[in-house]
């Protein structure tokens, strides 16, 4: 088998909106493919594809070398999934949650305890263990919903957008998590509309917008395709902004931009950076500030669509049907 | 947080083999599972039932059977059951809310039956109407109420009143995956649920509704309940009623277990 997960052309509608139009992904076992992409991308679709609860309309998905479709019962078997939305029984403990899943999964009532508070401890959740999940805060529902998405080690986890609206230290829990479970052989597919994210946990990032993957390949390759990283420049005097664009695309053969008054330079490395600075020294053009960014999520979508993620958002909310 | 190591440790490939019904049991459990949380449900549960007995012995008793006594003798246990049958909704209501809110999604893509999700929700309902119907009859009886059928008779009559909800519950589930709102499931009772108790022998005797009702009465599913859940507490000998609301119980088990499952598979899984 040389893909963990391996998706072919999916397409599926809901009424008149396509939330998938074309997607191709490839995840190599024991790796992390990320997909990356803006809210309404058909990231969380394609998850629901591939983790058997959503029938697509064309294309093949499959998972473990097993077709979703046709042998749905085998691919539930070996698969985690931690939904965008808490799977979790508000109501219920995080250990009566964990010992749920356990027993569902055929765990004897000891063993389902002993595995629950295996995990309740690695995910640092043992002092709140007997409290009502729906009480518990942001970070730790989803560190609970992470936990009961391994309480069965499964050889593919899905996780869609497993760090939304989290803090980052809560964030960077989480990413150990992952990264432990990579280490111990599980192939992993993140959604996730942080390129950062992407950036610090995937193998592949594969980007999708309106549901079509417009980009692919691992992270290194997609920051070269769209400059790595970012130089702003805030002019002492806003009307020097024209200048030190022009002065930017001079230095380095790169579209550079004046987004109200900070001028935006995409760069491939520290080099060119340093090259942009000289020559803005040599104008001798007054800084009011400067700095080296990772692009955003919405400058990558900018460069590689030439529209903005949020702005598409905007128009596909408009016009479902185009 | 421990090391990885204690993750790898503990083997996770179960082979306990349980079925569908411990699965069930095991979601059961999960639904009466929040009662720890907040106790005061176990007073929800039977309000609404004995509010129903009590507003309509004290207050329209008199009127209907001369005294509310008689009426109580007459129509108490089958008023008891009109209020739990209302009470089914709450499957409904529950499957809906679950579905909203996530939980099924992971349930879905496991490893577990499809039946057992759905049995699960209703089996844990069925301990709620148990218990209300413990609570309900105990207040009828300190009221005034005795069956004549003793001990024995009232089991059997709580026992087919059970029957019935079990299988009643299912036309909820179907309804709670089906309906876009919860509004929906409410609207679907006071029109279909609340015309099926008024139209039945619940309160009333057959020969007392005008022509045409009492056609409808006599097919109606609650009547064959009132009659059935009469003839064992007033200590008679079961007969054609008993049959017929078997037959109603095995119809709707029959026609509403596949239909919630379809409508399942519809929802989650396709």
């Amino acid at each position: 088998m040389r893909y963990a997960i391996e998706v072919r052309g999916l397409k599926k509608s809901f009424g008149e909106v396509q939330a998938l139009r074309c997607v191709d992904l490839a995840a190599a076992p024991g790796t992390v493919l990320g997909v990356l992409g803006p809210n309404g991308a058909g990231k969380t679709t394609a998850v629901r594809v591939m983790s058997t609860l959503t029938r697509p309309d064309a294309g093949t998905a499959h998972v473990l070398g097993l077709d979703v479709t046709t042998r749905a019962a085998q691919v539930r078997e070996r698969i985690g999934l931690t939904g965008q939305y808490a799977g979790l029984d508000p109501n219920l403990s995080g250990e009566q949650n964990l010992v749920l899943i356990a027993r569902l999964l055929g765990a004897s009532r000891r063993q389902a305890r002993t595995r629950a508070h295996e995990l309740l401890e690695r995910f640092d959740l043992a002092h709140a263990a007997t409290r009502a999940a729906g009480k518990y805060s942001g970070g730790m529902r989803r560190r609970l919903d992470l936990a009961a998405s391994i309480v069965r080690r499964p050889e593919v986890l899905f996780l869609d957008e497993p760090t939304t609206g989290l803090d980052p230290k809560s964030r960077g829990g989480l990413w150990e998590v992952v990264r432990e479970l990579v280490a111990a052989g599980t192939t992993v597919l993140l959604t996730t509309q942080y390129l950062e994210e992407a950036d610090q946990l995937a193998d592949s990032i594969a980007v999708i917008d309106a549901g079509r993957v417009i980009a692919s390949g691992t992270p290194s390759q997609l920051k070269q395709a769209v400059g790595g990283q970012v130089l702003r420049l805030s002019p002492a005097r806003p009307e020097a902004a024209e200048r030190l664009v022009q002065l930017a695309e001079w230095a380095i053969d790169v579209k550079a931009r004046n987004e109200d008054g900070t001028v935006v330079v995409p760069v491939a490395n520290a080099g060119e950076a340093q090259a942009v600075m000289a020559r803005v020294g040599q104008a001798g053009i007054d800084l009011a500030g400067f700095g080296l960014d990772e692009p955003t999520l919405d400058e990558v979508f900018l460069t590689l669509t030439g529209h903005r993620a949020e702005a598409r958002d905007d128009e596909r909310t408009k016009e479902p049907a185009a | 947080m421990t090391a990885l190591h204690t993750n790898a440790a503990t083997d996770t490939t179960w082979t306990t083999k349980r079925g569908a019904l411990a699965q069930s049991a095991s979601m059961a459990a999960r639904s009466l599972a929040s009662i720890r949380h907040q106790p005061a449900q176990l007073i929800d549960f039977f309000m609404i039932p004995l509010m129903i007995l009590l507003s309509i012995t004290f207050f329209m008793g008199g009127q209907m059977m001369g005294s509310w006594q008689d009426f109580l003798q007459y129509a108490g246990p089958t008023i008891i059951a009109m209020g739990l049958f209302f009470a089914i909704v709450a499957t409904g209501l529950g499957l809906y809310g679950d579905i909203k809110e996530g939980v099924f999604d992971r349930l879905t893509a496991m490893p577990v039956s499809r039946f057992a999700l759905l049995a699960g929700r209703i089996g844990a309902d069925m301990a709620k109407h148990a218990w209300a119907l413990l609570v309900v009859g105990g207040v009828a009886f300190a009221i005034g109420y005795r069956a004549e059928g003793g001990v024995l008779g009232t089991a059997a009559a709580a026992g087919v009143l059970l029957l019935f909800l079990f299988s009643a519950s299912w036309t909820m589930a179907l309804a709670g995956l089906t309906a876009k709102s919860e509004e929906q499931i409410q609207t679907w009772m006071i029109s279909l649920l609340m015309p099926l108790a008024y139209t039945s022998t619940i309160f009333v005797e057959i020969e007392t509704l005008p022509g045409a009702v009492q056609w409808l009465a006599e097919i109606n599913p609650l009547s064959a309940l009132a009659d059935s859940m009469r003839v064992f507490l007033d200590g008679g000998t079961p007969g054609g009623e008993v049959l017929a609301l078997f037959g109603w119980c095995a119809a709707i088990v029959a026609v509403f277990v596949p239909l919630s499952l379809r409508a399942y598979r519809r929802r989650l899984g396709d």
